[in-house]
């Protein structure tokens, strides 16, 4: 590589990185936390487990727990009726203050198997909401979450442009070479170097798949607006169907339709995830990688037959496989601890990427380029060194 | 050494790295159980090569 070309990507990788460093700090600090979400929030007491039934095989009516969940709310509207793969036992009605409200206010949990209700989860309050809101949208709606979007289009061009200078810096050194005999900088930009390019394919990962889920609203929404609207078509502008009384029967009908799936959620009439006449049940498949996967199964409120259930096109399910690899949820809690460290290393990243610019920003690049490559490893012999020079 | 053997000496390392974190990535996300044991195992390998080379140079 030119020496010139050197310094043009030096340039990019610069600027990239000054840019968006404060607000990946931002990002590498309150998602720490939030890969634990749900084991925190267990241990706060905002979601229980179910008690154990061991005599109780039998299934409870969903009817009658959204009637419950009604009774407590009378002002407000079912939205959405869901389960979780790994906890059959367990029902959670969500209300809105309409059908169609752009936020949940009740989220009630009931036992699948007694339909007893048993927790309502504390919505928008708490610390991990509070670091949760930093991390998505910096408390600014949709703008925030697509500005911190254009923040990780940053890392990906820092990452790259880092990447193409690892080749110059290290043409002299060994792999891993730490030299801390010169001086505290040169062991700095060397750790920075070995960090960057061992944390370089997941922090791409975590990072690519975080700009796509800042992408959810505005994917969703076309979804939305193009194949929802074609399966419900001829209900545009029906009058809502009402939707207590006939979600069992709804249920069934999605589950007859799709033996081999379990049902993630469903909306219910009124709801944009639906239509003012039907009911759609999200099922998903079993394996690890179907369960990522939703089949949208339409269903007349009124008559309870299955109307319509297509595949979901690729960029939702881009969407659904971005969430568990920006997350680090599917492997376990060893799989959740490696995440936590690789996101520490990325936090040294950035943070001695700022020490560099910091101590060297007065000092033309040449200068310094030159300086940290020619004091190469000392380990390696001389004729090895001379001749990697010419190259 | 060869131009040959010195990108292998610059990009052996990460290149091969790189490899077992896609791999550690998509394994879990794959199969169960014996998928979440590859990609504990592969995800560690930069860790591991973090903590090696810290040692080394100690």
């Amino acid at each position: 590589m030119t020496a010139e070309a050197i310094k043009r990507w030096y340039f990019v990788h610069k600027w990239t990185s000054l840019i968006s460093t404060l607000f990946l700090l931002l990002l590498c600090v309150t998602g720490l936390p939030l890969i634990f979400y749900h084991e925190i929030d267990h241990a706060l007491g905002y979601t229980i487990e179910p008690p154990e039934l061991p005599e109780v095989t039998g299934r409870a009516s969903v009817d009658a727990m959204v009637a419950d969940a009604l009774a407590r709310r009378p002002d407000d509207a079912l939205q959405y009726v869901m389960r979780e793969a790994d906890e059959p036992d367990i029902w959670f009605v969500a209300l809105g203050e309409t059908a169609d409200a752009p936020d949940v206010s009740a989220f009630y949990t009931y036992d699948a198997r007694s339909g007893e209700y048993l927790h309502e989860y504390p919505l928008r309050q708490g610390v991990m909401y509070f670091l949760f809101r930093l991390h998505y949208d910096l408390f600014a709606g949709l703008p925030g979450t697509l500005f911190l979007g254009a923040m990780g289009l940053l890392l990906a061009a820092s990452l790259v442009s880092g990447t193409v200078l690892y080749g110059p810096f290290m043409r002299k050194l060994n792999f891993g070479t730490l030299r801390r005999q010169r001086s505290r900088r040169l062991w700095w930009l060397d750790l920075h170097n070995l960090l960057g390019i061992v944390t370089l394919a997941w922090l791409l990962v975590v990072g690519v798949t975080g700009v796509i889920n800042t992408l959810a609203i505005p994917i969703l929404g076309h979804w939305q607006a193009t194949q929802l609207a074609e399966m419900t078509g001829s209900y545009r502008g029906q009058e809502t169907a009402p939707s207590l009384g006939t979600v069992d029967r709804a249920l069934a009908a999605a589950r007859a339709a799709e033996p081999d799936k379990e049902l993630s959620f469903m909306a219910v009439p009124g709801n944009d995830f639906a239509s003012p006449g039907h009911f759609v049940a999200y099922m998903q498949g079993s394996t690890p990688w179907t369960s990522r996967l939703l089949t949208p199964v339409l269903i007349d409120a009124r008559s309870g037959a299955v109307v319509d259930s297509r595949e979901l096109p690729w960029y939702v399910i881009a969407l659904l496989v971005s969430q568990p690899l920006h997350f680090g949820d599917y492997g376990g809690l060893p799989l959740k601890v490696l995440w936590a460290v690789l996101d520490l290393l990325a936090i040294v990243v950035l943070a001695s990427g700022v020490y560099l610019w910091l101590k060297r920003r007065n000092v033309p690049f040449e200068t310094w380029y030159g300086a940290a490559v020619a004091e190469g490893d000392e380990a390696l012999p001389a004729a090895v060194s001379r001749h990697g020079r010419s190259a | 050494m060869s131009r040959r053997g010195k990108g292998r000496r610059t990009w052996g390392a990460p290149i091969a790295l790189a490899l077992l974190s896609v791999v550690g990535l998509l394994s879990a996300l794959f199969a169960d159980g014996l998928g979440d044991v590859v990609s504990w195992v592969a995800l560690a390998a930069p860790v591991a090569a973090v903590v090696w080379c810290m040692a080394r140079s100690a």
